[in-house]
Formats: C-alpha cells, sequence, structure tokens
C-alpha cells in the first residue's frame, strides 16, 4: 500500500514565476524533456494509455463483461478448429477476452488514479493554505486532524470504509482521496508559511485584495509547483493501492474492470501457470506507474535547478 | 524539551480520541454484528437476546462513552470472536508484525542506503543508472504480485525458503525464554526473509532515491566544500560530513514507515500465512468484531505517536539548526 | 514486465518469456526439494483457511472451529459420514411415549483429558453450562442446537444415566444432541470464561496440547482412549488463509491436507507427485431464491417473479452442469428440491438446460421480448463467501440475459451488507445463497421452510398447500409413514417453488499421497481416521 509520498524531496522553488513567462517555461520544458529522454518516453506511454482510456470501448474488439464460460482460459492467440484466433490476449477465468477488459482497464484505473488524487490534492491544498495562512487555532484544528489520520494505518481505513460503504468506483476514489490529503496540506502550509511574510503578498494586501484573492490568486500559483511533483508521484501509487484493496477484494466490483482487478483475479491461476492473466495487467499497471514516477523525477529537477542530473 | 515532550502528548489524547471515534462510528455505520453470532435458523427473539448478550442493544452513545471509561483504565473489553480481552489477543498478535517490520525497515535501511550512495557517487554512469532504474522498478510493483511470485518461485519452484509460516524469536525473548529466543533466530530467519522483503520492497526503491538525492545535495552545499579545502580524503568527507547530513531524510521517512509497512503487512501476513496484527485486524473488520479493531486502532495510534515523538527528538539531535518548541 | 525485477531489466524481453516459462513448468511438474519442513511419520499437518475463535465448547459456533473441537470433545451421538446417526459417549437411549423425554445410557469408564471421570453428572453439568443466561454464550449449542431441540431441561439419573426432557417430540433430536461437547464439571467450574475460551479440557481422542493464534492449533493423541480411534500421535492445524499459499504448501509437502482447494488449481495438484484432489458433493445447498416479498412487487423483475410460471420458465435457462464443469471443476448433479440426496424425492429429475424452452414458457407467461428484452432484474450475490461464488453469480446473469431476462449482478461484502439483507428477508428480487444441509434426514433440510414466517424462509413464500404438509407430517410418527408426505411437498417445490435450483456446493480437500484418508459430504473433518499409507 502506498498512501504516502515522499514530501521530503519536493523542489522548492526559486522565485514566483511570473505567469507572462509560462510560454518560455513551457518550451524550455520540452527542451529538456527532449533532452532526458526517459520521460519523453513516459509521456509517450502515458498518451498511449489516455488514449486506450478516452478511446477505448470504439477500439475494444469485445465487450469486456461479455461471458463465454465454454471458452475460458484459453492462452493468448490460441487458434480455434476454424484456424481463426479469436483472443489476441486470451481468455479468463469466466471467458472474458483480456485485450478488451486491458482496454476498458485503462479508462478505470486512470481515471480513479487521477480522481482521487485531484480530490486530495484540492483537499489538501485548500487545508493547507488556510492552515499556514491564517496560522493560531485553524492551524492546529487541521494540523490536529491531519495528526488523527496519520495515526490511521491508511489501509485500515479504506479496508472500514469500503465494508461499509460497499465496493464502487466512487466509494474507491473517495477513500482513496481522502488518504492523500495529508500529504498536500503539509507541503501547502509550510509553503505558505514562506511566502506569506514576502513582500508581494503585502503589497496585494495593501492593496485591499481579499482574502481568498490572496489565498487562490497570489499565494498557490507560487506554491504549486512542489504540489505537482508531489501529484505526479502520487497518481502512481494511487494506482498501486489500488491493486492492493482489489486483493482484499474491496476494490471495484469485478463486473468493472480495472486493471488492479483483473491481476488481483489472476493469482489463484499463476500456480496452475496461465502466465497471461497476471503478466498483461501487470505490465498494464507498472508502465503506468513507472511513467508516472519518470515524470514526477522529471519534473522535480526540472522546477528545482540545483539537483538537475542525469535523469 | 520535556515542555515540548508534554505537549505533544496532550495533543496526542486528542489524536487517539479521535482515530476511536472515527472507527467506531465506521464499525457501526452497517448496523451491529448480532447476525454473525445467531445461527442461520436463529427466530427474532434469538437474535434480540443475543443482541442483548452482546451488548448492542444499548444507545451509541452509551456504548462509545462505556468504551471510553473502560479505555481509560486500561480495559477495551473483550474480542467477540475470541471472546477473551482484546488487548491480549492483540499482545499475541503483535511480536510478529513487530518482527516482520523491523526485519523490513532493517532491510530497506541496509539495502537501500549503500545503493543511493554509491548512485550518488557514481552519479551519470552505468552504476548510477542501473541502481536507479531498478529502484523505479521497485516502486512500480504490486506488492501482493511480488510476494506470489517470491512463493512460486523461490519457495516451492527452488526450493531455497520455507513458503509461508512463522517461527517466533520476540514473543519468547518478551517471555524471558532467552535460550528458545536465541535458538530459534536460524530457523526464523529463513521464515522472515521474503515476506519482509515484500514488505521492504517499495521501500528499499524509494529510500535509494531519497538517499541518492539528499547526498547529492549535501556534496553540492557550502560546507563540504571547506573540507575537501582542508585536504579531508574524499572518503571522510563523504562519511563524515556529506552521509551526517544526508541521514535527516531517511530517518524523517523511518517514522513515517512504520505507519507506511502496516499498511503493506495486511497483504503480506496474508500471503504468508503470518500470524500478525494486519491480518487479525483485517478479519475483525470484516467480522465486525468491534471491540478488537477499536483496540488495534488505539494501538497502532499509540504506536505511531510514540515513534514520530522519537525520530522527532533523533532529528533534533541530529540536526543541531532545530530547536524543539 | 514485473518478473523481470530480479533480474536486471534490461535483459532481452524474449529471455525473460522463456525463464518465466520454464520455472512455470517447473513448478508445475514436480516442486525441486523441499526443505527439511515435511511432517514425521507420527504428525499429520493440516492446512486450514480460518483460526480457531474461542475454544470454550459452549462458545463455539463456526464450522471451522468445530472441525477442531470435535477432536477434543466426544459427543453422546455422532453422525457417520453416510449419515447414520450412531452411539459415541453414550451406549444406548430410549424414548418416552410422548417424545419429550430422552433418557441416555453413558458408555462406561469414561474420563476427561485431566483424568477427571466423566458422569452423567458431566453431561448434564454440560448442557446446563450452556444455558445459563448468565454466561451469555452464544455458541452453536445454546443459540441453534437448543432451539432446535426445544431444550428445556436435563438431570442425572445416576452415574451413567441421563434425562433430557425436551418441549415435544422432535424427529431431529438425536441428531442435535450429537452437535453438543460433552466436558467435565470439575475441570470447567474451576476456570474462568477466559480461561475456558483458550485452554479446552476435552473428553475425545485428542488432548490440547497449544494454540499460537493465526499460526496454529496443536493436539495430541490421548493415550488410551477406547471409543474411537486415533491413528497419527500429532495433529497440526496451521492456518493458512490464501489459497495459492495452501497449495503450494501441500505440493511442497509440508501439510497432508488442505481446505477449499481453489477449482482452478485442481488439475496441478493432481498432475503432481506429491498429492491428489478429493472432490466430494457436499450438503451445503446453493441456490438462487426469487424473493417473493411485496417491496420488490413495483420493480418489473420482481412482479415478475412472483408469477410461478416466470420461475418454472427460469429454470431451464441455466446450464447447471455446464456451470459445475467450468467454473468449478467437477461434475455435478443439479438439485431437485431443497432437499440433500439421498433423502429426496426419487421421481424428480433434475430441469435440462432448455433455453428454447424457457424463451416458449416466458412468451407463453406474458413477458415477450422487446428489443431482446423481456424484463430487468437485480441478481444479488455474496463475493468471497462461498466457492467462486461471484463467477457463478455472474454466469447465472449471463445466463438469464441470454433469453431476454437483463440481469444486473450486484456482488456484495458478506459479513456486513449481505447478510443484514439475507437476515431481513429483504435480498434480491433474486438472491445467491447457500444453506446449511444435512445427510441425516429429509426434514433437517425441509424445516428451512418449516413456516412462512420461518426466519430461514428468505424468499417470503407463502404457497398454502406446500405449508399445509407440515401439519399433515406432525400426525405420522415413523419416517416411513411421512414419506409420501414428504415426496408431494418437494414435488410442489419442484414445479412452483421460489428457489432457481443449483447444486450441492462441493468441497475440495487436496490430501497428500502419503496419507489414507477420505473426506465427507458434510464439511466435517475427522483426522483421527486419518493413516499412514
Amino acid at each position: 500500500m502506498t498512501a504516502t509520498s515522499e514530501p521530503m524531496t519536493a523542489g522548492q522553488p526559486q522565485d514566483a514565476v511570473p505567469l507572462d513567462d509560462w510560454r518560455r517555461t513551457l518550451r524550455r520544458a520540452w527542451r529538456s524533456l527532449v533532452r532526458a529522454r526517459w520521460p519523453l518516453v513516459a509521456l509517450l506511454i502515458l498518451a498511449v494509455v489516455g488514449l486506450a482510456a478516452a478511446i477505448g470501448p470504439s477500439v475494444a474488439p469485445r465487450d469486456p463483461n461479455r461471458q463465454a464460460i465454454m471458452a475460458r482460459l484459453k492462452p493468448p492467440m490460441a487458434v480455434d478448429r476454424q484456424g481463426k484466433v479469436d483472443y489476441v490476449l486470451g481468455t479468463d477465468a469466466l471467458g472474458r477476452d483480456v485485450l478488451s477488459r486491458l482496454i476498458y482497464g485503462a479508462r478505470i484505473s486512470v481515471v480513479v488514479g487521477l480522481a482521487a488524487v485531484v480530490i486530495g490534492g484540492i483537499l489538501g491544498t485548500v487545508l493547507g493554505l488556510v492552515a499556514g495562512y491564517f496560522g493560531g487555532w485553524i492551524d492546529d484544528i487541521i494540523m490536529r486532524i491531519a495528526d488523527i489520520q496519520l495515526a490511521f494505518p491508511f489501509i485500515l481505513l479504506a479496508i472500514m470504509f469500503l465494508i461499509v460503504l460497499g465496493p464502487g468506483v466512487w466509494n474507491l476514489i473517495i477513500i482513496l482521496g481522502i488518504g492523500q490529503w495529508v500529504t498536500y496540506a503539509r507541503i501547502a502550509r509550510g509553503q505558505t508559511i514562506a511566502q506569506r511574510e514576502k513582500e508581494y503578498v503585502d503589497a496585494a494586501k495593501a492593496l485591499g485584495a481579499r482574502t481568498s484573492t490572496i489565498l487562490f490568486q497570489t499565494i498557490l500559483p507560487n506554491i504549486l509547483a512542489p504540489l505537482t511533483v508531489i501529484a505526479s508521484f502520487n497518481v502512481a501509487s494511487v494506482i498501486l493501492s489500488e491493486a492492493a484493496l482489489s486483493f482484499l477484494g474491496l476494490g471495484v466490483p469485478p463486473t468493472v474492470p480495472t486493471w488492479g482487478g483483473m491481476l488481483a483475479e489472476s493469482r489463484e491461476q499463476l500456480l496452475a501457470g496461465r502466465w497471461w492473466l497476471a503478466i498483461f495487467p501487470g505490465v498494464a499497471i507498472m508502465a503506468t506507474v513507472l511513467s508516472f514516477n519518470i515524470l514526477g523525477d522529471w519534473l522535480r529537477d526540472f522546477l528545482d535547478p540545483r539537483l538537475q542530473t542525469t535523469g | 524539551m520535556w515542555t515540548y515532550v508534554a505537549r505533544r502528548l496532550l495533543q496526542s489524547v486528542f489524536v487517539i480520541v479521535g482515530v476511536t471515534v472515527i472507527s467506531f462510528v465506521a464499525l457501526h455505520m452497517g448496523g451491529d454484528p448480532t447476525y454473525l453470532f445467531v445461527s442461520e435458523r436463529a427466530t427474532a427473539e434469538e437474535i434480540a437476546e443475543t443482541r442483548a448478550k452482546l451488548g448492542f442493544d444499548r444507545p451509541l452513545p452509551e456504548q462509545y462513552l462505556s468504551f471510553a471509561a473502560g479505555l481509560v483504565q486500561g480495559d477495551l473489553g473483550n474480542s467477540l470472536t475470541y471472546k477473551t480481552p482484546a488487548l491480549d489477543v492483540i499482545a499475541l498478535h503483535f511480536p510478529a508484525t513487530l518482527e516482520l517490520t523491523i526485519v523490513a525497515i532493517i532491510l530497506a535501511i541496509v539495502i537501500s542506503v549503500p545503493l543511493g550512495i554509491l548512485a550518488a557517487l557514481k552519479r551519470g554512469t552505468a552504476i548510477d543508472g542501473g541502481i536507479m532504474t531498478l529502484a523505479m522498478f521497485g516502486q512500480s510493483m504490486p506488492s501482493f504480485w511480488l510476494g506470489i511470485m517470491m512463493i512460486l518461485f523461490i519457495g516451492l519452484g527452488l526450493g531455497w525458503l520455507p513458503i509461508s509460516g512463522h517461527v517466533p524469536v520476540l514473543e519468547p525473548l518478551l517471555a524471558g525464554d532467552f535460550g528458545k529466543a536465541f535458538g530459534n533466530i536460524p530457523a526464523a530467519a529463513t521464515y522472515v526473509l521474503m515476506p519482509a522483503l515484500t514488505v521492504a520492497f517499495f521501500s528499499i526503491s524509494r529510500n535509494a532515491r531519497l538517499v541518492r538525492s539528499s547526498m547529492l545535495e549535501v556534496l553540492g552545499q557550502d560546507f563540504i566544500r571547506p573540507a575537501r579545502a582542508q585536504g579531508l580524503a574524499e572518503r571522510e568527507v563523504v562519511v563524515g560530513h556529506a552521509l551526517r547530513n544526508a541521514w535527516l531524510p531517511v530517518v524523517t521517512m523511518i517514522g513515517l514507515e512504520f505507519g507506511f509497512m502496516l499498511s503493506g503487512v495486511v497483504v503480506v501476513e496474508t500471503i504468508f500465512s503470518w500470524p500478525g496484527l494486519g491480518r487479525l485486524v483485517f478479519n475483525a473488520i470484516n467480522q465486525r468484531d468491534i471491540p478488537l479493531v477499536q483496540a488495534a486502532v488505539v494501538v497502532f495510534a499509540v504506536t505511531f505517536v510514540t515513534l514520530n515523538l522519537i525520530v522527532d527528538l533523533i532529528y533534533a539531535r541530529l540536526d543541531p539548526r532545530i530547536r524543539l518548541t | 514486465m514485473p518478473s523481470s525485477l530480479r533480474n536486471p531489466p534490461v535483459n532481452g524481453d524474449a529471455h525473460m518469456k522463456r525463464r518465466l516459462a520454464l520455472a512455470l513448468a517447473g513448478i508445475a511438474a514436480a516442486p525441486a526439494m523441499a526443505l527439511a519442513q515435511a511432517p514425521g511419520p507420527n504428525t499429520l499437518v493440516v492446512g486450514y483457511g480460518t483460526d480457531a475463535s474461542t475454544l470454550d465448547p459452549a462458545d463455539i459456533s463456526s464450522r471451522d472451529t468445530a472441525n477442531i473441537a470435535q477432536h477434543i470433545w466426544g459427543t453422546l451421538f455422532q453422525v457417520t459420514a453416510e449419515g447414520k446417526i450412531v452411539p459415541y459417549l453414550a451406549d444406548s437411549y430410549t424414548e418416552s411415549e410422548d417424545g419429550t423425554k430422552l433418557t441416555f445410557k453413558l458408555k462406561p469408564g469414561l474420563t476427561c483429558h485431566d483424568g477427571e471421570k466423566l458422569t452423567a453428572e458431566d453431561v448434564a453439568y454440560t448442557f446446563q453450562r450452556a444455558a445459563d443466561p448468565n454466561l451469555k454464550f452464544t455458541g452453536n449449542t445454546p443459540g441453534f442446537v437448543f432451539s432446535s431441540l426445544g431444550y428445556r431441561s436435563i438431570r442425572a439419573v445416576d452415574d451413567t444415566t441421563v434425562e433430557l426432557t425436551i418441549a415435544k417430540y422432535n424427529p431431529i433430536a438425536l441428531g442435535m444432541v450429537g452437535e453438543v461437547y460433552i466436558h467435565c464439571k470439575d475441570s470447567y467450574e474451576k476456570m474462568t470464561k477466559e480461561q475456558a475460551a483458550q485452554k479446552p479440557i476435552g473428553s475425545g481422542p485428542y488432548k490440547f496440547v497449544e494454540w499460537v493464534r493465526s499460526d496454529r492449533i496443536v493436539i495430541e493423541k490421548v493415550p488410551g482412549y477406547t471409543v474411537r480411534p486415533a491413528n497419527f500421535e500429532k495433529v497440526v492445524w496451521r492456518v493458512i488463509p490464501e489459497a495459492s499459499t495452501r497449495t503450494a504448501e501441500l505440493l511442497a509437502g509440508n501439510v497432508d491436507i488442505i481446505t477449499n482447494v481453489a477449482p482452478d488449481q485442481i488439475d496441478t495438484v493432481n498432475k503432481s507427485p506429491r498429492a491428489k484432489v478429493q472432490a466430494v458433493s457436499g450438503t451445503r445447498r446453493i441456490y438462487v431464491g426469487f424473493n417473493q416479498k411485496e417491496m420488490f412487487g413495483n420493480t418489473e423483475g420482481g412482479k415478475a417473479i412472483r408469477n410461478a410460471k416466470v420461475r418454472n420458465a427460469l429454470q431451464y435457462a441455466i446450464d447447471v452442469p455446464a456451470i459445475c464443469a467450468q467454473l468449478l471443476n467437477t461434475k455435478c448433479e443439479r438439485a431437485t428440491s431443497l432437499v440433500n440426496p439421498p433423502n429426496g424425492n426419487p421421481d424428480l429429475k433434475p430441469y435440462p438446460y432448455d433455453p428454447k424452452m424457457a424463451e416458449k414458457l416466458l412468451d407463453e407467461a406474458g413477458f415477450p421480448k422487446k428489443n431482446g428484452v423481456r424484463f430487468e432484474i437485480v441478481l444479488q450475490s455474496p463475493r468471497g463467501r462461498y466457492l467462486n461464488d461471484a463467477n457463478v453469480a455472474l454466469a447465472i446473469g449471463q445466463y438469464l440475459t441470454d433469453v431476454g431476462v437483463k440481469t444486473d449482478v450486484q456482488l456484495m461484502e458478506w459479513a456486513s451488507v449481505y447478510v443484514p439483507l439475507i437476515r431481513k428477508k429483504e435480498a434480491g428480487p433474486m438472491f445467491l445463497l447457500g444453506t446449511g444441509g444435512g445427510t441425516w434426514n429429509a426434514l433437517y433440510d425441509m424445516a428451512d421452510l418449516s413456516t412462512p414466517t420461518a426466519g430461514t424462509n428468505y424468499t417470503n413464500w407463502e404457497d398454502p398447500e406446500f405449508f399445509s404438509g407440515w401439519a399433515e407430517l406432525s400426525q405420522k410418527r415413523p419416517e416411513a409413514e411421512q414419506r409420501a408426505t414428504i415426496n408431494r411437498m418437494l414435488k410442489i417445490f419442484y414445479e412452483r417453488g421460489p428457489w432457481l435450483l443449483m447444486y450441492f456446493q462441493p468441497d475440495f480437500y487436496g490430501v497428500s499421497n502419503r496419507v489414507d484418508w477420505n473426506a465427507r459430504r458434510d464439511e466435517k473433518i475427522y483426522i483421527n481416521e486419518a493413516k499412514l499409507k
């Protein structure tokens, strides 16, 4: 299970990036991406996964839930009596097409990963901003709630709520999202404390800006960089968490194809040598997670020039 | 420093009340567990009678208050399934999990730190690339998958290590039976290796990367340069100065690591039949053994709070710039 | 590719695949060498899915714990593998004229494991302790046996005679008495409830040695025990929750008997040189209930299945033998009623798989196909409770959808979601369930539907003709006279009953080639009869 991420290594933004410099930054980013090679590969892999998620239903050869129990556990490229290959990547224990489930699975896995991070990220960032900016008892309350959550091994919390709420894509996303907010809150809070005494914040105050404007329009853009880095690592860990929860029978219902669920279902088949049921979703998970990790690394190096390394 | 410790302890009371309230509410959200303790053919009266025997016929706030009153006196009630005090059941499962986590944390350190240092020193070479690629892969693999593969290949296929099970060391040690504890160590080591590696794999990968980047950062900093200028051997620079500072993020990580690894053990204990707390609590939640879950949650929270306090104190020792307030 | 991680990932993909294929082939063929953990000739190791919960004889409630417990304690009577009830600690029994007083004569010279003599007083104490409201036991004995028995009181007449009083004549009384673990008064009066939960003192062929929580329970042969045989000196019940791990341990030769082999691993076990799988048709009745409750009446599907013709039509839509062969990896005969063979109505033949017939009957019942759909319905099922339950439910959903009954399969968590739903009789309108049955009496199985309001009538079925049979049965005493009525009731059940008839759950035990042991149909495990080949 991967509930925590790595706040320690988050890059510190050197200075506030003026908004009109965005185009130049993007160009610099692209050059850096090309130079580092691997992040580019990662981006390509994610593009493929994203494409599968977006247009999956129109390219998948079959209905991912259509069963054919007389044609179950067919190995990849098995040739039927007419000499045709019906299932390129084989079938699972209910005779469902592995390739189609893999393609549909991209959608759920990616949606779960991204949505959980977005929920956790927004929740954590807002609470962290508020805690850091106002300080005092507001800060105290928010940080104690964060402590409560940290003292709860994430998986316990997830198991407890998923058993009660029942499996479902949204329940899973909410639980995984809630599991992430503390990381963002702590970083956002630290960054906000560092920023709130800066001159440009004072200037905004002096000009009579509203608190919400100061928080979200003045400070937020300047603390976004480390949060983005965390987020990219986080998508990776959320996808792994989904797989672990599926193993415990708490992922999405088996009628919804996900990579984690497919991998969890494959565990009884491994002993009997039915490798294809584990390898394909396994590779899909690893490639995606690896790509998010590589991108996260690159992003960190890119945003923190002190650490620029070979990539 | 003592006022700091006192304040932290006060905060931890808040934390413990918080976790027990949350788990209490969560566990009761789906109704009480009476149905699991009556036979398939029980009548409505029998169900009501059993509910009263289990104490679930009282209003929820009253149930929580009586739990809290017990908590203050160190009595967390009896487990519904084991019928013995919940804390005793936990105490019987705790040593196994502790062994697994300690070995995993040790593995996570002794494997990752040298790898991370090596990668930093050989920065930009094939060695660096190789270590970092491996670390990347290690962070991308679901642990249950790794565990099953180890059982199939190393345990069953090659027969190098036992497939599953547990030989206790901590438990006889705590019971004062030193002979048995030390005699068990060789066998225990073979049993703990695969599960501990599975638990630690993610951390090994992550820590290696962490050590590498923090080494690189330290090596480029101001205070290293005078050390070099003074003509200290490179070895002394690395060990004496850089390493000491590069430790900091790793120490912090270990504090968080415990809670993190506890998450990992639920899956690993199931795969390797390890008689620990993770699986116990998972089963307890499934069987809605509310007193047992509550007790476990309290134990987890206390452990977490204590460990983090210790880590913060060590941290302050290592880094004189940090003041405890 | 995940498995390449232990090799440097720069390795060629083809190379890796070959290694993987080799390794997997190696696993399937022969485990190379086992470490020195294989049990010796005097020890038998069972790989078991769950830990015991409590070892207090009055608090034991699960079948899993009972399987261990029935080696530690003896019972007055015992049900054999063939479903016959034979004396155990009792020698004989007599029944009063009205059937409310059962008098048991104990075998002479019985003792408990602490050396205490086991007398009629101890038997009476066993019942009284379990019934004591102050002790708040929730086990099988006070919770199920006593209510099924109609337990009133018990008293010792003399040293070896004990008299049990029940509310009224009960045809299944002896079988119920056979589930009460007899223990000694002196040993248990000394113990607190907490001590009794952990350190049992028994009266059976094996005595308790140690219980390492979540890891193992060890029992040891009682020297000189003659009432039942025991062959292995020591039996170890190892807790191995993960099915794949249990199979791996069996193949490595570290355990002798494992329970609940995953169906898709059966062939792997059978191909290995170490062990074989024993498949038995269990007594647990797996069925899909048609819930007749009012609350479903306003849904399309709920209304449809209140029509007996629809229920009958759907029987033809499901290929039960195919489900067994494909998903459970075993042959099975489709059930014809709620009664376990051989106690069913011999004239009833299992419904064949005939989707055309199903479609024809559905047309006739007034549910024509519109755009390929006749009506929509929800099928609820637990997940992970019964053998491959989720997959079976999904397969049923597919079969029903194929004849135009668009089925939404909802899989649910057992303990906190499904059980309350079932108990409130609000699962459905279609729900998958398995309820325990017996081999020793048709009425025991039929008691699920003893009255329309019975707690186990989860379908809320009220057919007056079926339920009137019970009044008739209570007039007739010997089982032979009851047969005609039983057969008539089962025929009604077959034709318009509230169950989509499925199968009796097969149980798979993996048994090492070194051991001679036979699995039973009723989920009970008796190790004392196992021996080395």
